[in-house]
């Protein structure tokens, strides 16, 4: 099993025995070795298409304290402001849930960003690789490469992906806020009109990467972070121990080492980046 | 003589009221279309949580006929049962005008149709859909190569003969028909081995198809090791049906070859139907008695939800249970036209498995509430296609529909049909003595049983 977790050993290094080998038989081997790996590696794969973007050194990710969180929703108003999504697609959404009779009744609620797995459905099922793994772990989707066939919506276990089926708030073109492009991707895909990118893609949370600076740290957190007014979402890297909440100054690590804390779905495998502490 | 001749003239006019009617409804496709492709995914109903709809379900339904289709046409080619080898031209055809139309409804349902190469361009070795359009590729060449070599025969018997394309048959520069005959053996060993390449390329184009949903672990109704073999066989049972469908109705072999044919096809058919309906039992019962919410979920959204009568009439009442009964009957099963109808009612019913296996395993979102989150039209729950996407459906298969005929009588299909019909009764060894004991069920099924190994 070890031998399959190496980086993707070439055939020619295998190939060179010290005794002369009865060739057929070892290229069947051989046959039979890559395609075990290869299936193996499709279990396991971290990343189906890296790309060196963003910084290695750092893995993105977010605590949502659920005791501090009053379900006053601003995140998901934040995050639409930030990336001026369209009507019909979301980014982060507040979940609610009711269970039990009056009088005992409860509530759970909860923010939902995109999870940036870490063995993320999307990228795996993803035809173009359209959508790809940055470096410090962000799940991003390139425009100009997306096709549009929705299968990474499909395939994604937290329905964090939207299409965007060409919806507007104003109709009219030449109106002023039609006019401000959205500052998602550092505002690389221009002024949204007809049928022009990312009109017909699928769109997703991208921890408001264009936020980062050119080392790859972020000048500022996360519109839904930065906006939280009980202090519920913690924002920061997850791999530095010494790391901490680029909103509240706590360290990443033990904010994680004092409350139980839990993914979604982690069942499934996806090795999400954000986790959640019990309300 | 008046007789057959009034028969001609009711041919000809309700072949026309058929061109009239497909033409019409082309018609309105491609305004549809146009109108699709000018206004984006806008004009669907599609949602956030059921990103894939009736266009989808047609794309899996016409690639399934297809591998269905190309799989039988190996039976002949590569297996050796003669008995069906009338039935190998049409099969072949059939299998590369579904593919077509499989590819065309996906790539309309692309939101950006115009990037289909960017597959190619960045192919992700990881991604099903992937490996699926390097397939349908490598798939089309085969057909097409097999079509070839199966239509050549006939098409250098027109050649010297006249008929349609006589004059582009010519311009091939065919040789004579003797030396076709030799080129004919040399053709028989190029089939077989197109046939054996073709079998794991067709198998992967429909069971990958069905891996496309059965690797989406986050839909528990898809995510199971059976989806694909699922998907295989029902293709093949879709296949059989349309393949016994389209003989019965335009086969031009002598009535009781025609009778033999069509019945061999039909058994073949409702076999693989029930193969089908034991793998959906054996579904059912593992999801049912385990009681995962999340899986019972699929399950009952196909059998109790909004569109209950689309499981239990169209796809186990007209397409399982129905044609079983029809080609099992002493009766029914020994004549076209029922075998006809129950073929129609099998191609009819996988449309309802189609459509099942796509949208049900969706309308239940990732998190119950999800639809709640956000007050949008592409965010409720549930899933019915737009006027449009019905219009785009109908009127994609009218256009593939109306090729196909067109395609039919102009390619030399009957003619290689005629000449494998004679080759098989040839090849079969005993002289037909049956050949006109239709209506002898004794002496017809002992030809069936000559036949094969099935």
């Amino acid at each position: 099993m070890a031998r399959e977790e190496n980086d993707t050993p070439t055939p020619q290094a295998d190939a060179e025995p010290s005794s002369p080998p009865d060739r057929r038989k070892l290229l069947g081997l051989l046959g039979g070795g890559a395609a075990l790996a290869a299936v193996a590696s499709l279990g396991g794969c971290k990343t189906t298409s890296p790309r060196a973007e963003g910084a290695q050194t750092r893995r993105w990710g977010m605590v949502i304290d659920l005791k501090r969180c009053i379900a006053c929703k601003a995140c998901t108003i934040a995050c639409k402001n930030e990336n001026k999504t369209p009507p019909g697609v979301a980014y982060g959404v507040f979940l609610e849930e009711e269970a039990g009779t009056f009088p005992h009744v409860r509530r759970t609620a909860f923010f939902r960003p995109c999870m940036q797995c870490e063995k993320s459905s999307c990228s795996k099922v993803c035809p173009t690789g359209a959508t790809y793994h940055r470096a410090d772990g962000i799940v991003a989707v390139d425009y100009k490469r997306c096709i549009g066939c929705r299968y990474c919506i499909a395939a994604c276990p937290y329905g964090a992906r939207s299409f965007d089926y060409g919806h507007d708030y104003i109709a009219d073109a030449k109106n002023g806020y039609n006019l401000i492009p959205s500052s998602e991707y550092g505002a690389a895909y221009g002024t949204r009109a007809k049928g022009k990118s990312p009109s017909g893609n699928v769109r997703k949370c991208t921890f408001c990467l264009h936020l980062q600076d050119e080392n790859g740290d972020y000048r500022e957190p996360t519109a839904c972070a930065r906006t939280c007014m009980g202090k519920a979402i913690h924002f920061g890297d997850l791999k530095n121990p010494e790391a901490t909440c680029l909103v509240h100054g706590e360290k990443m690590q033990a904010l994680l080492a004092k409350r139980s804390p839990y993914r979604l779905k982690e069942e499934l495998g996806n090795e999400p980046a954000v986790y959640y502490l019990p309300a | 003589m008046t007789n057959t001749l009034q028969a001609a003239n009711e041919g000809r006019s309700s072949r026309l009221l058929g061109h009239v009617v497909l033409l019409a409804l082309s018609a309105v496709g491609i305004w549809a279309l146009s109108v699709r492709f000018s206004e984006g995914l806008i004009v669907t109903h599609l949602t956030q949580h059921v990103p894939w709809g009736l266009w989808i379900s047609l794309y899996i339904y016409f690639i399934g006929l297809s591998a269905g289709s190309f799989l039988l046409s190996t039976l002949i080619y590569v297996f050796g049962m003669k008995r069906f080898e009338a039935a190998g031209p049409l099969a072949l055809l059939q299998a590369l005008g579904c593919l077509v139309l499989g590819m065309l409804l996906i790539w309309i349902d692309l939101g950006h149709p115009a990037r289909f190469l960017n597959v190619f361009a960045y192919w992700n070795y990881s991604s099903v859909l992937a490996w699926e359009s390097a397939l349908y590729l490598a798939y089309s060449v085969v057909i097409i190569a097999e079509l070839y070599l199966v239509l050549r025969p006939a098409l250098a018997r027109r050649a010297h003969s006249g008929g349609p394309l006589a004059g582009l048959a010519k311009k091939l520069a065919f040789a004579g028909e003797a030396e076709e005959k030799a080129w004919r053996s040399k053709a028989a060993r190029w089939m077989l081995l197109l046939g054996i390449i073709g079998i794991p390329i067709a198998i992967g184009v429909h069971g990958g198809t069905g891996a496309i949903f059965a690797v989406v672990k986050s839909r528990p109704t898809w995510y199971t090791g059976l989806f694909p073999i699922v998907f295989l066989v029902s293709a093949l049972a879709s296949g059989g049906a349309l393949l016994t469908f389209l003989t019965a109705i335009s086969s031009r072999l002598p009535k009781a070859q025609k009778l033999d044919l069509v019945r061999s096809l039909g058994r073949l058919t409702v076999g693989v139907v029930a193969l089908d309906l034991l793998l959906l039992g054996s579904e059912m019962l593992v999801v049912f008695y385990g009681g995962i919410p999340h899986h019972v979920a699929g399950w009952h959204q196909i059998m109790f939800g909004p569109f209950w009568w689309i499981f239990w009439f169209v796809q186990v009442g007209l397409g399982a249970v129905v044609p079983i009964l029809v080609v099992l009957g002493k009766r029914t099963g020994n004549a076209i036209g029922p075998l006809a109808i129950a073929g129609l009612l099998v191609v009819f019913g996988i449309i309802g498995v189609r459509l099942n296996i796509v949208v049900p395993a969706q309308i239940e979102p990732e998190f119950a509430t999800l639809p709640d989150a956000y007050h949008h039209l592409r965010f409720v729950r549930g899933y019915f296609p737009s006027g449009n996407e019905w219009l785009v459906g109908l009127g994609v298969v009218a256009i593939g529909t109306w090729l196909f005929f067109v395609a039919r009588r102009l390619l030399p299909l009957d003619e290689a049909e005629q000449l494998a019909g004679d080759h098989s009764t040839a090849a079969a060894g005993p002289p037909p003595i049956h050949a006109k004991a239709e209506g002898r069920p004794a002496a017809a099924a002992g030809h069936v049983s000559s036949g094969g190994d099935l």
